[in-house]
């Protein structure tokens, strides 16, 4: 047994590769918060009164708001003066017309990164678009996507080709006052994606962001609004690295989903921020509000993720189930390893009648670090006939890491029924041997068990995505293994 | 703007009484002083989430219930039995065990040196930041048993500890019990909560367990309080190598019952049962606070909580499994199924897992829903008329909890509880 541990704790150590920094001429703000930044980040980015009256709102409120402190989490104090609230990598005066007018070192790190930003790449299929630190860098796909009618582009595009979308859905699934976070995000969020797909369109490719924070001492608050109009169907996938620095670096980003009448949206997240050292120095703290509202009848809203990544991870991705027979579903997979720390999961809350949600969570703790599930499954008096089932599982890789559950159910209507499950489990000797003895090497029957422990949740999960997070999860584990 | 939060009023610290021994006196002072600005629970207090909004602790029920001798009608008990009245022990309505090895004390009539030792103990299986309400006990209450097992002593029948809380005027009433078992020594101790009166009381009870290697004891609490008491009442054990706890909790609603259940699994081989029933019927309420700690490896803990709430009433079970870092080979249980019967009603529950060891088994479970249809259609399809049905299904949800009570005179009165309860909450269906 104690070799099992060596070999499991071997497998664990494998350093992260997105570590690297892009040397590319950056404008930055100098460090602090105050109305005046929030003024200089609405006029570089030339935004109508409106969202400089929304973002002043959000800083006022967000100055008399509590830093949360019910997470399982430990940190150090966040000096909020002392993050630049703005980074850009500097280009010519106006928006790249094509990849062409995009600075080629930036491209070179797509490139490392492995996203299929370039045209020539057409095969992968899907359409980019690339937020750099603060600013979305380049949209690829732009043409068949308009053909189709759908709008993908970049929020601050969005604020300025867009506007009455945007005032009208923007706050309307996290309002500014939501949480500390998500207030903070609105008053200086710089850049993001925004989505617009019609009634009836089928969006004709998987839509995909990339997140990379670069500079030193920025934050990243960027904001994505998805809104899938009557009987529309989209699938979103986003990413995420950073450069491994000694200092934290904080990312707080909102996203929010809307869908209509019979509308789907699929929101897939693989999180690969950079989780500090093996020792617990550096790291992103990942503090991020996703929810999604069902407004319409018989609309779906699902979430995937893989979470390998970050230092400090803060994570809810939730479904408000308004409409009649809306869906909700999230499948998620948290790996924690050293001393990474994961307070991560869902809430459900159920408003509309014969709402159904599932909720399948998969945590996997290695090292010393500490992996936590909360979910929150809520029914409304109004949610007649409402359903939920969850699922939550951890798996443990070593003595010194800590798994936890914290699931909320309320229910006020007598006609939801609510199942929770939950299990807490080790990879077995019996499981090594039986691989081991098949002539399997520790390494790959701890990455095969693992594979299989997470296999209802990678199924979820686009083809390019699921193959990428197969193998994220095998890098990630390495070393841990004790 | 953030309204300053409200602080436990001095009236409540204003202890009556002073016939304890010194060594008690002095622990009760020094509580009475730490509490001074307790800030009290409210929404935003994680395990007062639910709840705070039912605790009232006005000033008018600070005065401590004057101790009478009326005793109201006893409950039926098939065992030995000690009547409290409003925190008082009465002699003549109890009638004390006669078992060698087992000694059973008022805390009033304790000498100095046991009442130091005690004193030295109370409170030490209680987590205090967690059950808030309990140190207030520790500061206000004017007698309590203690029951002392030696070496393999055992106590042949029940012992039903009578609580009655008489509540002719508005005041509370702090019961209090310390139970050391010794190695090998068993007993079975039932906890009867009751009242008499009708004006507005507080019961806010602590019961601690001490149980040394080998101990085996069985605790039942029943809470039948009536509709003008506010009930908040702490269990605390502590378990040595092989100890076995046995609890059974059984409670109907009220304006307000909250119960913490707190077990340590201190040594290895030490197991627990923790069964729980709540019903609650009208707008009454009933919170259900349960932690578990496997701090030694080779525990195993088996935890089942039921939940009934009707009409607009609601009821809350949250359960914590805590595996510390060195308890390899926990085995660790727990499931709480709840039953909504009506849309008013409102069911909260929070299964809560943290682990720090990987070795270990622990699973949990929860459900909150109504009746099963299909169970509903068989009964109605072969001629059963639906309330029937509906009455049947309810009572096999929570008998297969009662049942495992192993005190016959108990399960009676519970069963009979029940049945008017459920009665009552299908009339009209």
């Amino acid at each position: 047994m104690a070799n099992t541990d060596k070999q499991v704790n071997e497998l664990i150590k494998r350093e992260y590769e997105h570590g690297f920094v892009t040397e590319i001429e950056a404008e930055t703000f100098e460090p602090g918060l105050n109305e005046d930044i929030i003024g200089r980040l609405s006029a570089i980015k030339k935004e109508p009164q409106f969202m400089l009256d929304w973002r002043l709102k959000a800083y006022r409120r967000w100055l008399e708001m509590d830093e949360p402190n019910w997470a399982h989490v430990g940190y150090p104090k966040i000096d909020y003066n002392a993050i630049s609230y703005y980074s850009a990598p500097k280009r010519k005066e106006d928006m790249p017309q094509s990849l062409d007018d995009v600075d080629p070192e930036l491209l070179k790190t797509y490139e490392k990164l492995g996203i299929p930003l370039h045209e020539r790449e057409k095969l992968a299929g899907v359409a980019v678009d690339a937020v750099f630190d603060s600013v979305s860098v380049a949209t690829t796909f732009k043409e068949p996507l308009a053909k189709a009618g759908v709008i993908f582009c970049s929020i601050s595009e969005a604020i300025q080709d867009y506007p009455e979308l945007v005032q009208k859905y923007l706050g309307s699934v996290v309002p500014a006052g939501d949480n500390f976070f998500a207030g903070l995000n609105s008053a200086v969020f710089s850049d993001g994606t925004f989505v617009y797909v019609p009634k009836g369109v089928r969006c004709p490719m998987e839509l995909s962001t990339y997140f990379r924070i670069n500079a030193a001492n920025t934050g990243q608050f960027e904001r994505t609004l998805i809104i899938a109009d009557e009987g529309s169907y989209v699938s979103y996938l986003e990413g995420c690295t950073a450069p491994m620095r000694d200092e934290n670096q904080l990312h707080a980003a909102v996203v929010e989903l809307v869908a209509l009448d019979d509308a789907q949206i699929k929101y897939s997240t693989v999180q690969n921020w950079y989780p500090g050292d093996e020792n617990g120095k550096g790291g992103i703290f990942n503090f991020v509000t996703k929810r999604g509202a069902c407004i319409g009848k018989n609309s779906k809203i699902s979430w995937t993720q893989v979470e390998t990544g970050s230092a400090v991870t803060w994570k809810y991705p939730s479904c408000v189930l308004r409409g009649e027979n809306s869906v909700g579903e999230f499948y998620s997979v948290a790996l924690t390893n050293n001393y990474q720390q994961a307070d991560t999961g869902t809430k459900m809350v159920h408003l509309g009648k014969n709402t159904s949600s599932t909720i399948i969570s998969k945590g996997i703790s290695a090292g010393r670090s500490s992996n936590a599930y909360r979910g929150l499954v809520k029914f409304g008096p109004g949610a007649e006939g409402a359903r939920n089932f969850t699922q939550c599982d951890s798996l443990l890789i070593g003595d010194q890491c800590a798994a936890h559950t914290f699931p909320y159910i309320e229910s006020k209507n007598k006609g939801a029924i609510v199942e929770h499950e939950a299990t807490t489990s080790k990879v077995s000797d019996e499981q090594m041997f039986l691989c081991r003895q098949r002539g399997i090497d520790p390494e790959q029957a701890v990455s095969m068990i693992v594979n299989g422990f997470c296999k209802e949740v990678f199924k979820e999960l686009p083809m390019e995505f699921a193959v990428e997070a197969g193998k994220l999860l095998e890098v990630s584990l390495e070393g841990s293994v004790g | 703007m953030m309204k300053a939060a409200p602080t436990l009023s001095s009236a409540f610290l204003e202890a009556a009484g002073s016939k304890l021994p010194a060594p008690l006196q002095a622990l009760r002072e020094q509580r009475g002083k730490a509490l001074a600005d307790m800030p009290l629970p409210t929404r935003k207090t994680e395990n007062w989430k639910y709840s705070s909004r039912y605790l009232k602790l006005t000033d008018e029920l600070a005065a401590s219930l004057p101790a009478g001798r009326n005793c109201g009608p006893g409950l039926a008990v098939d065992g030995y039995h000690i009547v409290i009245h409003n925190g008082v022990l009465v002699p003549e309505a109890s009638d004390f065990p006669d078992v060698d090895g087992i000694e059973i004390r008022s805390f009033v009539d304790l000498d100095d040196e046991t009442a130091q030792q005690l004193a030295d103990r109370l409170d030490n299986t209680l987590d205090n930041n967690a059950v808030q309400m309990a140190r207030l006990n520790t500061a206000r209450f004017e007698d309590g048993l203690y029951i002392r097992l030696r070496q393999d002593a055992v106590l042949d029948r029940p012992l039903f500890v009578i609580f009655e809380a008489d509540a002719e005027a508005a005041g509370s009433v702090y019961p209090r019990i310390y139970v050391d078992a010794g190695a090998n020594s068993q007993m079975t101790l039932v906890e009867e909560y009751i009242s008499t009166g009708d004006q507005t009381a507080l019961v806010d009870a602590v019961t601690e367990f001490s149980l040394a290697d080998g101990a085996n004891v069985t605790n039942v609490r029943l809470s039948l309080e009536g509709e003008n008491i506010h009930h908040i009442g702490a269990t605390g054990a502590r378990l040595l190598g092989h100890a076995r706890l046995d609890s059974h909790c059984v409670g109907f609603g009220g304006p307000l019952r909250r119960h913490d259940l707190q077990v340590r699994l201190e040594a290895p081989g030490a197991n627990c049962r923790l069964n729980g029933v709540a019903v609650t019927q009208d707008k009454q309420h009933f919170d259900n606070h349960t932690t578990v700690e496997h701090v030694a490896p080779h525990c195993d803990s088996e935890e089942t909580y039921r939940n009934i709430a009707a009409d607009e009433s609601h009821a809350i079970f949250n359960g914590r499994i805590h595996i510390h870092k060195d308890a390899q080979k926990s085995n660790a249980n727990m499931s709480n199924k709840n039953l909504l019967l009506s849309t008013g009603a409102e069911i909260d529950t929070k299964p809560e897992l943290e682990i720090y060891a990987d070795d270990v088994k622990c699973a949990h479970g929860a459900t909150v829903g109504q009746l099963d249809e299909t169970a509903l259609f068989y009964l109605v399809s072969r001629g059963i008329d639906r309330r029937e049905a509906n009455t049947l299904l309810s009572m096999a949800f929570i008998n297969e909890l009662i049942e495992q009570i192993p005190v016959e005179a108990v399960r009676e009165t519970v069963q009979a509880r029940l049945n008017r309860f459920i009665e009552q909450a299908f009339e009209g269906a």
